[in-house]
């Protein structure tokens, strides 16, 4: 069901409800009013009668019975029947012919039928005479519910007139949302452009706002996903080229040319074997595998095999604070090594020549921290930020553009810190881990 | 064919210009945007493979640059990219052709063959002159349905014979097609080549213009050439 019919019954049906139990007060009032005041014109007619016979002659009754007054004379309006009676019970006058007298003899309203019809009479004695007064309940029914016709029609009127105009608003309120819908509607399914309805109201507007902040996201997410796989395929699309393109070459050429295409193709290899090691590692810290191998490596454990593990120690100027010996890092030592010699591996690709890289480690307000400092050129302040997304490599590197996010992947696994200065003379990378805590 | 290769990567391009030189082309390799640039103006090539992630500028933003340049060399793109957009975006760069990493180092030869016979105006790929006919990419030539037995360099020398039939060349643009941009080339090593290519298809073949270079002229049938 729609809104609008929803509300328009909701609120439609309150409305006759009201109307018709006010109506219903109204018209039992009013008809209460009306009785009242054909009493009172009962009460004044025979009081007016009563002052005619005041004033006429008085030995009216000696006239002998069966004397009549007419209607005129009584001057009572039509449709009320007038009867004076003496108080033996003689009709003097009445204006009316029935056979039947107005049958009363105590003062007051009553209720009797006469004829088969119900009849209201007031009786009022004055001197020797008995007036009565009286009028038909089928009249008083009948100018009754003319009177509620006259008084219904109108509430009937309005009522349906509310009930249309009820109809008209809400759709006229509902129209926002509707064009809400409609634009929506019209949108294919993976349509991720911002929703633009004007004219919206102050309720509906957050409503958009935050749809349209939602679809940017997706759509940010949707394209960061693709870069992510079409990097991800490039990295391992060029070594497979590089080895397929060499064994064809062994295939066409035969000789020296056959055993370099062959090496060439194990090169490729060996490359396409390291991108997939470090996406396969970078997959494992980024998710919930375990690298918990249980044994304990102090700080200076960790630096020195990740010095080793770099294949050029001598390369390497190592700097240990005294007590690095004796702390352990809060952390898997595989990973801490893998961190530290990704840092290592970055830092020997950009020192020029033989100049040492500097690695040292020190305690720091509860931290281990490791500063990786090389001798290169240093890298760009706008570049800094793209440090340690997946892929990204400054120039000709020759790396797979992996380590600094499997640094940074680590590191945020870990709790740990990961911090860049790039100054004219080399970049200094900061790692700070956490120590192993005493419970453990 | 002289084919430009521009790719970045060392060991892919080592790959590609060792296949194909294998299958009779002569390649020239360089590494960066700014260096293929250097070259089409030192050189003529007849066709170009291009790698779009170049260190130095995007691949795709070259070509733009040298076809607003005027340059109508046929270029084949390379790419380990297979978004659909990446590919449209390439074609209407300018791009004749589009190749996926990694590709069959025969498919790369056989659209590099394609490439240059469609802009040579030709719809068959064999080249048909008299009694001659050549396969640039079986590189069989024949002669009155005979196959004739030609070196790497006599090949290349013809190709660039045929594929500019009635135009002079001059023996600078004749070199280009031979060799390489780097390789060492003797004073009269094109000399020693047009006179084999005269001995075995006939000495009408390559025609000398004095002054300005060489020729394609008519071919002859083996019976009066060899008695």
């Amino acid at each position: 069901m729609s809104l609008r019919v929803r509300l328009t019954l909701i609120l439609g049906a309150a409305f006759v409800v009201i109307w018709a139990l006010a109506a219903a007060w109204m018209l039992r009032d009013l008809r209460h009013q009306m009785m009242f005041s054909l009493d009172q014109r009962l009460v004044a007619s025979a009081r007016m009668v009563a002052g005619l016979i005041d004033q006429m002659p008085q030995p009216l009754v000696a006239r002998g019975e069966g004397a009549k007054l007419s209607a005129d004379q009584l001057s009572v309006p039509d449709g009320m029947a007038c009867q004076v009676s003496s108080l033996r019970g003689e009709i003097i006058a009445r204006n009316h012919t029935k056979d039947h007298a107005l049958d009363d003899d105590r003062s007051g309203f009553r209720d009797q039928t006469i004829d088969g019809a119900r009849w209201r009479t007031f009786t009022y004695y004055r001197g020797d005479f008995r007036i009565t007064t009286a009028d038909r309940h089928q009249e008083r029914e009948a100018l009754n519910r003319s009177i509620l016709l006259a008084a219904s029609a109108p509430v009937l009127v309005a009522l349906l007139g509310s009930l249309g105009l009820l109809w008209l608003g809400i759709g006229k309120g509902l129209a926002p949302l509707n064009r809400m819908r409609d634009a929506l509607r019209r949108r294919s399914p993976d349509a991720l452009e911002p929703l633009q309805v004007r004219g919206l109201p102050s309720e509906l507007q957050p409503l958009q706002d935050t749809q349209n902040q939602l679809f940017q996201r997706i759509a940010q997410t949707i394209e960061r996903e693709r870069r992510l796989t079409d990097d991800a395929a490039h990295e391992l699309r060029t070594p497979l080229t590089a080895i397929k393109t060499h064994l064809q070459v062994a295939r066409m050429t035969e000789g020296a040319a056959r055993e370099q295409a062959l090496e060439h193709a194990e090169q490729g290899a060996d490359r396409m074997h390291r991108t997939l090691e470090q996406l396969l590692l970078l997959a494992r810290v980024e998710g919930s595998l375990s690298f918990e191998d249980g044994v304990q490596c102090s700080a200076e454990q960790v630096a020195r095999q990740a010095i080793q593990d770099t294949g050029v120690g001598q390369r390497i100027d190592l700097q240990l604070a005294p007590g690095t010996a004796q702390v352990y890092l809060g952390m898997p030592a595989p990973l801490a090594v893998t961190a530290l010699r990704n840092l290592l591996d970055n830092a020997l690709r950009h020192t020029r020549g033989s100049e040492p890289v500097e690695l040292a480690v020190r305690m720091d307000e509860g931290r281990v921290a490791f500063t990786v400092r090389d001798h290169g050129p240093g890298i760009a302040e706008q570049d800094l930020e793209h440090l340690t997304e997946r892929f990204w490599r400054s120039g000709q590197s020759g790396s797979c553009g992996l380590g600094l996010a499997i640094v940074q992947a680590i590191v945020q696994r870990c709790a740990g810190s990961l911090r860049f200065d790039s100054r004219s003379d080399g970049l200094r990378v900061l790692l700070q881990v956490p120590l192993r805590t005493q419970s453990v | 064919m002289h084919v430009l290769l521009c790719e970045d990567d060392d060991l892919i391009a080592s790959g590609i210009a060792a296949g194909l030189t294998a299958q009779g082309m002569t390649v020239d390799r360089v590494a960066t945007a700014g260096a293929a640039q250097a070259m089409l103006q030192a050189a003529t090539f007849d066709v170009m493979v291009l790698d779009l992630g170049l260190p130095d500028e995007d691949g795709l933003k070259l070509l733009q640059r040298l076809r607003q340049q005027g340059e109508s060399l046929p270029v084949l793109v390379l790419t380990a990219r297979d978004a659909v957009t990446d590919r449209v975006d390439g074609l209407q760069a300018g791009a004749d052709d589009y190749l996926l990493k990694p590709f069959d180092l025969r498919e790369l030869a056989a659209r590099l063959h394609t490439l240059l016979r469609r802009a040579a105006g030709r719809a068959v790929n064999v080249i048909e002159h008299g009694p001659l006919s050549y396969d640039p990419s079986s590189r069989e030539t024949c002669l009155g349905g005979v196959p004739v037995d030609l070196s790497r360099r006599e090949q290349a020398l013809l190709q660039a014979l045929l594929h500019n039939r009635g135009r002079v060349l001059s023996s600078e643009q004749l070199k280009d097609s031979v060799y390489g941009f780097g390789d060492e080339v003797e004073s009269n090593a094109l000399n020693v080549h047009i006179h084999h290519l005269r001995r075995k298809l006939g000495n009408g073949i390559v025609e000398t213009v004095r002054g300005l270079g060489y020729r394609l002229g008519p071919a002859q049938l083996p019976e009066v050439e060899q008695p």
